[in-house]
């Protein structure tokens, strides 16, 4: 049974990713989308040169990828903060980490142009988990709220910086940094795809290798110490991988809260806490919500309304639920 | 194994940062290979410091701690695993891995960092936790079973561990009855079967004249007797030490003490 289900988060980014492929403003039908697929990969149907091609290959396509990949890069890197910090509470948008990546990327959108966006993005990204964690830390161990807490912290903190820079910038700019912060697919195409893609796997493929690690440091930091494992060079390496991926993500589409949060838990549900299975189904589970949640929003309206704007009003519910849920016990240490 | 795996500690001492108290001041005992070692002594006497200065997870301190002759002062956290098992006290993980899960964790220094359990983790796994009889329970979540399941099953994740020396803090804390007994006689049966040299800190006087070897008596930082339970834990020593009045009642060859009550001093 939890094998069936297993299998079933595992392959479906494949049945979400179809469907938003055909759907949308534009009417292809679900045959025609395999079929341009099948043209493009296989050169197997000779279909000429119809609009539903550039449509499909060029425009829904990349998109469809791009939130793939945010999606699977959030909700891993939100099972990898949840087991180090031992608390189901937590994500890059709870920690702060988003934020601090849009910081980076806002001072390099407003004034290092030349500049690689991910670099910064990742800078501040880490400064932010690192201070969120610095701050939460008191006599060793950390409590559950406190994190929380220093996360709300270092968010404001980093939100405020970004709102430094867009005072500072020209308006031209502005406007890009407002819609971008707003989390959004809609510009993706495929050079997004490509830019981003190394950065997303250097930080998702070491994480997924050592997702055993994970039962273990989130045990607590003496006892993973007595059982052999070197607890801050772990940890360390954790925060890096995860928030690689995470700055990579934000900085291709902007903040989407939320995700990190929500997947991991249904996933956890699903198939049990055991990271060995939980990290990668985490992670094609990341993949398909994403998508059904940026097919959403686009389809949803006339209008492409920022995905971001979707998954906040799924989430904070969410939250909320898992706090009555997990009442005392969810607080307490 | 060949070498005797002895846990000794010579005149150890032991102050927290920046306080200028010591909370160990010379502590000295030793721990034979094969025996159940009770560290007995009131609250605050030292007896969870001594265990955590004695897993590696408190340093620096004076004096010295030695396994089979060696200081492991110098060893990384992986050879220090697989040197001292450790079953902490009874706590709640934030997540339910099964009881099988929670055992495969004592092979952490066996594996990897990008690699995961294999056959020979989950074998040595099995055979701890066929070892303290709780095969009825490995795929339960660890959160769903009582007190005294969750100290056997960290009880058998220190076995899993392979290491010759165990350290149990306070394992019976806060267990019934019955659990207690359970507990620790499938400690003592344990370092038997195994050949382990077993150090418990334990609160009860009585649960270490039942089940261990020797006992070491801790007050205000300071060993104040060790050697045979029988011999040791006398009247005088425990009114001493804890400030309680006792008798103590033997019945079918078990010594056990008795508070008189009414006069505690």
């Amino acid at each position: 049974m939890k094998g069936i289900k297993a299998l079933i988060i595992l392959i479906s980014p494949i049945f979400i990713g179809w469907p938003a492929l055909f759907l949308g403003a534009y009417g292809v039908t679900p045959f025609m989308v395999l079929k341009i697929l099948l043209n493009e990969t296989l050169h197997i149907f000779e279909i000429g040169d119809i609009p539903e091609k550039a449509i499909i290959t060029d425009i829904r396509l990349p998109r469809v990828i791009l939130a793939g990949l945010v999606g699977a890069c959030l909700s891993g890197a939100g099972v990898t903060l949840q087991g180090i910090f031992r608390n189901p509470l937590v994500d890059p948008f709870i920690l702060g980490v988003s934020a601090g990546a849009a910081f980076g990327c806002a001072i390099t959108i407003g004034f290092l142009s030349s500049f690689p966006i991910q670099f910064m993005a990742f800078i501040f990204a880490v400064s932010a988990v690192v201070i969120a964690y610095t701050v939460a830390r008191t006599q060793g161990e950390i409590s559950r709220l406190s994190l929380i807490l220093s996360g709300v912290i270092v968010s404001a903190f980093f939100t405020a910086l970004v709102s430094i820079v867009k005072f500072l910038v020209d308006p031209h700019k502005l406007q890009s940094i407002v819609y971008w912060l707003m989390g959004s697919f809609s510009l993706a195409d495929w050079r997004h795809v490509r830019i981003s893609f190394p950065f997303i796997m250097a930080g998702l493929v070491p994480i997924f290798f050592m997702r055993w690690r994970l039962n273990v440091l989130s045990m607590g930091e003496e006892e993973a110490r007595t059982l052999g494992v070197n607890v801050k060079r772990d940890r360390i390496l954790f925060i890096a991988f995860s928030t690689l991926a995470v700055a990579s993500a934000v900085s291709v589409c902007g903040i989407i809260g939320w995700v990190g949060l929500m997947v991991p838990h249904l996933v956890r549900m699903l198939v049990g806490p055991d990271h060995r299975i939980l990290l990668p189904l985490a992670i094609s589970g990341g993949a398909s919500f994403m998508i059904a949640a940026d097919t959403l929003s686009r389809t949803l309206t006339t209008f492409d309304i920022p995905v971001g704007i979707i998954t906040a009003l799924t989430g904070a519910p969410f939250f909320i639920y898992l706090m009555r849920k997990g009442g005392k016990e969810a607080w307490g240490r | 194994m060949g070498k005797i795996m002895n846990l000794e500690v010579e005149s150890l001492a032991f102050r927290h940062r920046g306080q200028q108290e010591d909370v160990l001041r010379s502590v000295t005992f030793t721990a034979h290979q094969g025996d159940v070692t009770a560290i007995l002594g009131p609250n605050g006497s030292g007896k969870s410091t001594l265990f955590k200065c004695i897993v590696g997870l408190w340093n620096p301190y004076e004096g010295e701690i030695k396994v089979g002759g060696k200081n492991p002062s110098k060893f990384s956290v992986r050879e220090r695993a697989r040197l001292f098992a450790t079953v902490p006290q009874d706590h709640e993980p934030p997540f339910p891995y099964s009881v099988l899960d929670v055992v495969l964790m004592g092979r952490a220094s066996y594996v990897g960092i990008f690699s995961s359990p294999k056959r020979k983790d989950y074998e040595a796994a099995e055979e701890a936790i066929s070892l303290v009889g709780i095969e009825h329970i490995k795929d339960k979540p660890y959160t769903g079973i009582s007190g005294g399941e969750r100290q056997l099953t960290l009880i058998a994740r220190a076995i899993a561990q392979s290491a010759p020396v165990m350290v149990l803090d306070e394992p019976t804390s806060h267990l019934d009855f019955r659990n207690q007994l359970k507990v620790l006689s499938t400690v003592r049966s344990i370092s038997r079967e195994r050949n382990i040299t077993v150090l418990v800190t334990l609160h009860d006087p009585n649960l270490a004249l039942l089940f261990a070897d020797r006992v070491a008596i801790l007050k205000e930082g300071y060993v104040v007797a060790e050697g045979d339970p029988k011999s040791v834990i006398t009247e005088d020593l425990i009114s001493k030490v804890y400030g309680v009045e006792t008798r103590i009642i033997s019945s079918d060859g078990t010594r056990l003490i008795c508070p008189v009550m009414g006069e505690l001093t």
